[in-house]
Parts: structure tokens; C-alpha cells; sequence
């Protein structure tokens, strides 16, 4: 059964696959208000990040503590090969549907 | 963590250190609060995300979790079924709310009174010390004697002499009547108590003349001079006297041995006072034994040194003998067997409402025996059930303990204002931390004990046939007759509790029936002391009692009215040895004592005290007419056993009294009490008396309402003199009452208990024929079907609720007429076996029981064979 993902699901992926392999809960928040203007809580981020994980479409991995974490470590974000096809399924769908409509909703 | 350490256990444990860390990487510079709000937005985003993703948790009966997750789960799952099943819970809880708020109630008067050590350090070695007199018993002591056994006791490390002390104070035209003790100096160092601002008596102050100093209470400290730490070293008038404050007690002190005192005074006696003589005995001792010396020890070493002081004195003692009484078990004495009593009986009430629960839960387990199979069969452990079901009970019982100690707020507030004003250290009664201790263990202990037996029942569930439809069954007639087996022993519990109820209430009838010798209807009583420089001498106070008697008299309403120094009943005694003329005795010690009331012209009549020979006291009697007497029927008996005691004299006082003609023989006054023996008595005129009583007692008989005339006789009084204290101003019917306070405190209690017990026993025996009838239904239809009438079926319900309640009844006699004995004490007139109660109570108990055998009949004789057949 193919996988649909909602609009915050693509947004989280796609600031996972810009982030490569330094992808976590801060980073996420951050590029989602960098790249994406989107102020959100870590919850919100959580929330979707452990969702994707259940689906199989994003991978976790334990990363190295740092100072400024308290000594925390890490858990790292990386987009699984399920997670790149419904990706890239999702936007070609938005590709082809926004296709020949006026120009300013050409995706990029 | 530095931040939220708490909060973050908020976060599920699977992504707590990870999200922590994200949450210290973007917010820790920042505020604090932004922090911990992000840190509750993540932690309820994670756990909503984590539940919905994760897979129901599986039906698996082992588990690795700790002990402390199996309890919060068990108790998760008890709340809830717990809350399906309301009229269950709501049942069991009020039936323990009941039984822990009684118990709890009762604890809180009796722990302070009976269990707790006295609130002074080194308390058990506090002594109370006495003469003994001719029969044996506790005598006070005269000041020599206590002088004596002072110097000589070794085994007394200190010791103080007491007497009651009632000094007026005056300040600004405001005067008020104190309770106070008049003690020697060592007093507060027998009680180990020091005066928590400025200082302890001296012993120059116990010197006549110096002794005109006081130390008071915090209350009275607060009360009367505004907590003001200045008022050391101020003077006080008291009855008109300055006396010097040199002391204030701290507001802990608890004065045990007189506890309405406000203030103390030393004793200021010296050997050579009239009233300082050895036959004076009207002081109370107090000693504080060694470290390490018995009870046994110093009692002997004071029977030693009373033999002594006889020996040097033969002619002022009667017996020899001394011995000491610990203070603790002194106190409680009066009231000991009235608390154990009532504590056994509130015990009862409780051990009812754990059966009538366990039968409740006994009931319950057979509905609920399809999910013990269940659980059974998906592998959990007999030790898990069972674990689980205790937890249930032990869970309903810690609620109906927090609700019952709510209950016992109000009810201690209830009973220290039913219980008799003898019972000591009213003021530490309360809940308090060793309350909620006993209450918190009563109710686990409860809970289990409540529990164990359905627990152990229900956790044995034969798998096959419990989960076969139509089938659940199992254990079933075992598990009726544990119920049966309850509900008969809360019949007999309830039966003992109303056995008890019934023979206090037999013994307050016949105690209020006894004749008390007067006629208290009608009559108006109050006490009015003179007091002040202005009745210094005797001639001023003898005055004013003539005068106020006129103006009373004289009050529309007022039939009759005298002066008494002593009221019946009143609490006090007034003893003298009275010495016959022609049997006089070598020891005047050996001679019997009466009780002395000097009374005004009109006081017999108003009491209509009836005169059986001779005649009354009259205005003729004064202080220069031949003295005369009159005398009680008993002393009549006792002193003149064989001849005419009128026109026969005595003597009373003293060698140097003059001698008294008997001119009447009066009937027998219940002075004491209703329930004590009587005591020879002996009437004289008030005005031919050696000296003037400062203090006397109205009795006016009025026509009508007594209650109503107080108020008129009072302002009659203060026209002769407004200042004088007016004291006990009540109607003699009140009085009476009064005296039956301490019965009817007990009585009240059991009756309450009992009828407490009754409901509870009735609902145990509804709830078993009622979970009876429902089983057999199937069989009761079938007996119907066969042609069983009404009437047949009826009775074989009935039939069965009654033998419950024989059999119970049965062990209840047998069980009443064991313990009645421990209500020996508190019985008047009625034994302890008394058949007229054992009857009503078997009566009462049958008829309880049938109504309420009567529903489950009913509905058995309803059942119809076809649903009946077709219900499993």
C-alpha cells in the first residue's frame, strides 16, 4: 500500500535530506524556520520525526554527546530508501498537477 | 540534567535523553519557563505520537517491569473496576467509612486518656499519695502527717501538698470567681514543670506571711491580663489580699491533677495552725519517687513510716497505713472501664463491617468469575489474582479511612461535648499524627483482612467449567457458605453490641428511678460565696445569707426557699466523725462519720425532705438557743440500733463542741450519687454552727417552671450585694440528669454501635439470600414448575435466613453472656445476664431479620419456571 504523506511530513524530509547526516530534533526546527518559514515547537517536530520513524520512512541512529547538549547524545535523523521514493512520489504528484497552471505555481 | 530535573521524567523514557538534549541545545541559554513550556509541548507531543504508533501492549502475564509499575498497574485496574461496579463500591465504602470513622473517632478520645504517657517528664514516676482509712481505701492527709512523711520518705525525691483554692479577683469593679490550687513549694518540681516566665516558688514563700504570691496560667495569663510579660512582680487583689505574681506557666502545661486551675498559691501552713492538725485531712499528696523505685517499694516504705507516726500518735488515726497510686492510672481510674468498653464495642462495629464487606466481595467475586478464568487461561498466576483482589480491597479500605477520618472530625467534636466533664485531658483530644497512623494501618490491616478470604476463594477458578456458557459455577457452594458463615458472625457481633446497648439502658432507668430523697421537681438551685475584706468577719457574712433569704422569699413565684452548705449531688462531701453521748470513744478517729449540712430555717421543706418523727428547724433555732440536730434514717439505724434516738446528744467538731440534741429523724438523701451507698447524715442550724459558712447553696421551690425564676431569684440576691460571684445557677432536675452524664455517654455510644451493627448485619443477610436466590433461581423455577406454592417457596428462603441468624444468634448469647462481665462497672441494677434484655434483643434481632429476609423471598416467589429454565 503506497504511502501518502502529508505536507509537514514532505517538509521534515526534505530538511532531513538538506541537513545530510547532521539531521536532529534542533537542526529540523531550524532549517524548518530557515528554509521553510516555519516556527514550530520541537514538539511538532517530534511528533512528526517519531511518526515517519513508525512508517520506516526515516531512520534513527544514536549519535555522540556534546557539551552544549548537557552531555546528551544525539539521535539522528537520516531518510530511508521508502522514505526518498514516497518523497519523490509526493512531489512529482505536486509537479504534475501545479504543470500548466500560471506560471508563479510552477514548482521550482 | 540541569534544568527540570523532575519535568523531564515527563518525557518517555525512550526519548527522554535525546529530547532533553535538544531542548538544552536550543532553549538552555534562554528563559527557564520558555523551557519548561517547550519541554511540555515535547513531552506531550512525543507520548500522544508514541501511543498511537505503538501496538496495544500485549496480553502477556509476565513482564519485566518493576514491582513499583505492577502495583501503579494493579491499582489502575482496581480504580476501574472499581468505578464500573458504583453501587458496590459505593455500598462497601459506607460501610467502612462507618466502621474506620467510628473506630477512628473513639481511638482519638481513649489514646490520649488510656494509652499515652502523662504530658510531664518522667511522668510514670508521679505518685499520688495517701492515708489509708478504716475500710482500706485512698484518704487525703492532714499537714503534719505530710510533713512527716516528707523528711522521712527516702524512696520520694520530692513531694507537695494540695488543696483546692477558689480566691475571687477584683480589679476595676469586675470580679471573678478563679479556680486555683494552694500548694507546697516543691509542687511544679513533682510535675518536673518550671514557669516558662519568671520563677518557681521559694521556699521562704511556703512561710506563713510570705506565701501571698502567685504563678498563673497561660490562660489565665492571656486572658486576664493581655499575655503582657510585665505583669512579673505586679500585685493582684484577690479576695481582697494583694498578692504578688512572681510566675507564668508555659501554655503546654496541662494541669492533670486539678484541671480547671488557673493560678497557684503556696500553701502557707505551719504545724501550728487549727487547721494544719493531723485529723485535718483535707490536703491532697503528690510525690515524685527515685529514679528506679516500684510502686510496690515506696508504698512499703510509707506503710513503714506510718506505722511510725501512729505509733506516736495513736489517738489521731484510725488505721495505720500509706501507700501511693501512679498519677496515670489514678486519672483514669473513674473512667477506664467506661473507654475500654466502649473501645471494645466500636472494635465489634468494625469487625461487622469487614464481614459485611468480604460477603459483599464474596458476592461480587461469583459475577466476576469469568474474568478470573480468562485471566487464567492466558497463564496468569493464582499469586497475581490473588495480588490483584487484595489490592482492590485494600484500596477500598484506605478510601472509606480517608473518608472515615473525615467522619471522626466531626464525631470527636461530638463526643467531647456528650462525654461527662470527668473525663481527663479533655484539651488533648483531637486527630492528630498518631491518629492518622493508627487509622492509616486499621485500614490496610482492614482491607486485608476483608479481603483475603474472597481473594483466596475467587483465585481458584476451574478453567473448564467457569468458561463454559452456562456454566460459572464453580466453587460456588463453597463460596456461599463462607458468606453464610460471615453474615452469622456479624448476627452475633450485633448481638453482643445490642445485649451491651440493652443492659445500659436498663441500668440508666433504674438509675434515674432511684428516689433520691427529695423532690427535684420544681426546685431552683445556685451557689453564692461571699467573698472580700467586706466578710471578714463571720457576723457580716451570716448577715447577708439572712438577708438574701428574705428577698428571695419575697420573689412573686418563690414557694419556700433555704441555705444549704452543701448540695446533694453537687459533687462535694463534708464529713465529720460525730461522737454519742454515753458510747464516746477513746480514739475520737474510731467514731463514724456523717455528712455535715448546716442548713437555714426552710431548706427541708423546700427540698421536701420528709420528716419521719420529731420536728424541723425552725426560726427558734438560733445561735443562742440549746443547740439541736437532726438526723438521717441510716445514722438513726446505725448509731441507735436498739432504742429511740430522739432527745439523745452528740457531738461533732471537736472535744470543745457543744453537745447537739436529736430533734428529728429525717429520711435518707442520695448525697453522692444515685448509684453510691448511703452515708449517715446530719442536719444542724447553719447559725449554731462554729463557724460561718463563706459559701452556700440555694434551693427555692417554686411554682412552675423553675428554669424560668433564676434570673429573678439572681437579681434578688444581687440586691442585698451585686458583687458576690453567683455560681451553678440551674434548675435540681438538671442536677439530677447530671449525675447519669457518665452512664449515659457509654450508652449512647453502644446504642449508636449497636444500631449501626443492626443495619449492617441486616444488609449482610439481604445481600446473602438476596446472591442466593439469584443462584438458584434455575431451582426455584424447577420447584415452581413442579407445583411449589408461594407460600413453600417463601418459606424456604425465610427458612434459610433465619437459621443464618439462629446460628449467629446462638454464638451471640453465648459470646454476651461471657463479655458482659466487662460491663460489670458501668451496670446499675441489672446483672449482667439479665434475662429481660437477652429476650428483647433476641426478639428485636429475629424481627430485623425477617424484614429482611422478606425482598429475596419475595422475589423467589416471582421467579417464573420458564425464564428460569431458559436463563443459563
Amino acid at each position: 500500500m503506497p504511502l501518502h504523506l502529508g505536507e509537514f511530513e514532505q517538509l521534515v524530509l526534505l530538511a532531513l535530506l538538506r541537513l545530510d547526516r547532521e539531521g536532529y530534533g534542533v537542526t529540523v526546527q531550524a532549517e524548518l524556520a530557515r528554509h521553510g518559514s516555519r516556527q514550530v515547537s520541537l514538539g511538532t517536530v517530534y511528533k512528526t520525526l517519531l511518526r515517519l520513524e513508525s512508517k520506516g520512512l526515516v531512520a534513527a541512529r544514536v549519535g555522540e554527546p556534546t557539551p552544549e547538549r548537557g552531555g546528551r547524545r544525539k539521535k539522528h535523523y537520516a531518510v530511508t530508501a521508502a522514505g526518498r521514493h514516497a518523497l519523490t512520489r509526493s512531489l512529482s504528484a505536486l509537479r504534475r498537477l501545479s504543470r500548466g497552471l500560471d506560471p508563479s505555481w510552477e514548482a521550482p | 540534567m540541569s534544568r527540570g530535573d523532575w519535568l523531564g521524567h515527563l518525557i518517555p523514557q525512550s526519548e527522554r535523553e535525546f529530547a532533553l538534549g535538544d531542548l538544552e541545545e536550543a532553549y538552555g541559554r534562554g528563559s527557564r519557563v520558555r523551557y519548561s513550556v517547550e519541554l511540555l509541548r515535547a513531552a506531550l507531543a512525543i507520548r500522544l505520537q508514541l501511543r498511537r504508533t505503538t501496538p496495544a501492549l500485549p496480553l502477556t502475564v509476565s513482564h519485566p517491569d518493576g514491582p513499583m509499575t505492577r502495583l501503579i498497574q494493579d491499582l489502575r485496574y482496581a480504580l476501574r473496576t472499581l468505578a464500573r461496579s458504583p453501587g458496590f463500591t459505593a455500598l462497601a465504602l459506607l460501610t467502612l467509612t462507618l466502621g474506620i470513622g467510628a473506630t477512628t473517632a473513639i481511638f482519638s478520645v481513649v489514646n490520649p486518656i488510656l494509652f499515652q504517657p502523662l504530658p510531664y517528664p518522667g511522668g510514670d514516676r508521679i505518685m499520688m499519695l495517701w492515708e489509708k482509712d478504716k475500710e482500706g481505701a485512698e484518704s487525703n492527709t492532714g499537714y503534719q502527717t505530710f510533713l512527716d512523711v516528707q523528711r522521712m520518705a527516702a524512696s520520694v525525691e520530692a513531694a507537695a501538698a494540695m488543696s483546692g483554692w477558689q480566691p475571687t479577683i477584683q480589679s476595676e469593679g469586675d470580679s471573678e470567681r478563679l479556680q486555683g490550687q494552694r500548694v507546697t513549694q516543691d509542687f511544679f518540681k513533682v510535675l518536673g514543670a518550671r514557669p516558662a516566665l519568671g520563677r518557681d516558688f521559694s521556699a521562704a514563700e511556703n512561710v506563713r506571711g510570705q506565701h501571698r504570691v502567685i504563678i498563673l496560667s497561660h490562660g489565665l495569663w492571656q486572658r486576664r491580663f493581655g499575655g503582657d510579660p510585665s505583669v512579673i512582680g505586679k500585685p493582684v487583689t484577690l479576695d481582697g489580699t494583694e498578692y504578688t505574681v512572681v510566675g507564668v506557666l508555659a501554655g503546654s502545661f496541662e494541669s492533670l491533677l486539678s484541671p480547671r486551675s488557673q493560678l497557684w498559691a503556696p500553701l502557707g501552713y505551719e504545724p501550728s495552725l487549727p487547721w494544719a492538725c493531723r485529723t485535718c485531712r483535707h490536703l491532697r499528696a503528690v510525690a515524685r519517687t527515685r529514679e528506679g523505685v516500684t510502686v510496690e517499694a515506696a508504698s512499703w516504705e510509707l506503710n513503714l513510716i506510718s506505722g511510725r507516726i501512729v505509733a506516736e500518735h495513736p489517738t489521731e488515726y484510725s488505721t495505720t497505713g500509706m501507700f501511693v497510686v501512679p498519677l496515670a492510672t489514678q486519672l483514669t481510674r473513674g473512667v477506664r472501664p467506661a473507654l475500654l468498653a466502649v473501645l471494645g464495642a466500636v472494635g465489634f462495629v468494625l469487625l461487622i463491617a469487614c464481614a459485611n464487606v468480604s460477603s459483599l466481595l464474596l458476592g461480587r467475586a461469583m459475577q466476576r468469575e469469568g474474568e478470573f478464568a480468562i485471566r487464567g487461561a492466558l497463564g496468569a498466576g493464582r499469586g497475581r489474582v490473588v495480588r490483584q483482589l487484595l489490592t482492590e480491597s485494600v484500596l477500598l479500605s484506605v478510601i472509606g479511612g480517608a473518608l472515615g477520618v473525615t467522619l471522626a472530625w466531626w464525631g470527636v467534636k461530638g463526643l467531647v461535648a456528650l462525654g461527662p466533664g470527668t473525663l481527663p485531658r479533655l484539651s488533648a483530644l483531637g486527630i492528630d499524627w498518631t491518629v492518622l497512623g493508627f487509622t492509616g494501618g486499621l485500614s490496610v490491616v482492614t482491607g486485608l483482612l476483608f479481603g483475603v478470604v474472597p481473594a483466596l476463594a475467587t483465585a481458584r477458578p476451574d478453567l473448564f467449567t467457569a468458561l463454559k456458557p452456562g456454566g460459572r459455577h464453580t466453587g460456588m457452594r463453597s463460596r456461599r457458605r463462607m458468606r453464610a458463615v460471615l453474615v452469622a458472625g456479624e448476627v452475633a457481633l450485633a448481638l453482643m453490641l445490642l445485649v451491651g446497648a440493652g443492659l445500659l439502658l436498663r441500668s440508666l432507668d433504674k438509675l434515674l428511678a432511684v428516689n433520691p430523697g427529695f423532690d427535684a421537681q420544681g426546685l431552683a438551685t445556685m451557689e453564692v460565696q461571699t467573698t472580700g475584706v467586706a466578710y471578714a468577719e463571720e457576723p457580716r457574712v451570716r448577715e447577708f445569707f439572712e438577708r438574701a433569704l428574705l428577698a428571695v422569699r419575697a420573689v412573686p413565684g418563690v414557694e419556700s426557699a433555704g441555705w444549704t452548705s452543701m448540695l446533694p449531688l453537687g459533687g462535694n462531701f463534708d464529713r465529720y466523725g460525730v461522737q454519742i453521748e454515753g458510747k464516746l470513744l477513746s480514739n475520737p478517729e474510731d467514731a463514724p462519720s456523717a455528712d455535715r449540712f448546716a442548713v437555714s430555717p426552710g431548706y427541708l421543706e423546700s427540698m421536701r425532705i420528709p420528716l419521719i418523727r420529731g420536728r424541723v428547724i425552725g426560726e427558734p433555732d438560733g445561735a443562742k438557743a440549746p443547740p439541736v440536730v437532726l438526723i438521717n434514717e441510716t445514722f438513726a439505724k446505725l448509731g441507735w440500733p436498739s432504742e429511740d434516738p430522739l432527745g439523745k446528744r452528740v457531738q461533732m467538731g471537736g472535744a470543745d463542741q457543744p453537745w447537739r440534741e436529736i430533734v428529728g429523724i429525717v429520711g435518707d438523701v442520695r448525697s453522692e450519687g444515685l448509684d453510691l451507698a448511703l452515708p449517715p447524715q446530719v442536719y444542724l442550724p447553719a447559725v449554731q454552727w462554729q463557724f460561718a459558712d463563706a459559701s452556700m447553696v440555694l434551693a427555692a421551690r417554686t411554682r412552675g417552671d423553675p428554669s424560668g425564676l433564676i434570673p429573678a431569684i439572681q437579681s434578688a440576691i444581687r440586691s442585698v450585694d451585686a458583687r458576690l460571684p453567683i455560681l451553678q445557677a440551674t434548675t435540681m432536675e438538671e442536677v439530677l440528669s447530671g449525675t447519669a452524664r457518665p452512664r449515659r455517654f457509654v450508652f449512647v455510644l453502644f446504642q449508636v454501635f449497636a444500631v449501626v451493627a443492626l443495619l449492617l448485619a441486616a444488609a449482610g443477610i439481604y445481600g446473602v439470600l438476596a446472591g442466593s436466590v439469584t443462584e438458584r433461581t434455575r431451582e426455584i423455577g424447577i420447584r415452581s414448575a413442579l407445583g411449589a406454592s408461594r407460600g413453600g417457596l417463601l418459606k424456604l428462603v425465610v427458612r434459610q435466613g433465619l437459621l443464618l441468624t439462629g446460628a449467629g444468634m446462638v454464638v451471640g448469647i453465648v459470646g454476651a453472656l461471657l463479655l458482659s462481665r466487662f460491663l460489670d462497672g458501668l451496670l446499675f441494677g441489672v446483672g449482667g445476664n439479665d434475662p429481660r434484655t437477652f429476650i428483647s434483643v433476641v426478639l428485636l434481632l429475629t424481627a430485623v431479620a425477617a424484614v429482611a429476609c422478606w425482598a429475596p423471598a419475595r422475589r423467589a416467589t416471582r421467579v417464573s419456571p420458564l425464564e428460569a429454565l431458559r436463563s443459563d
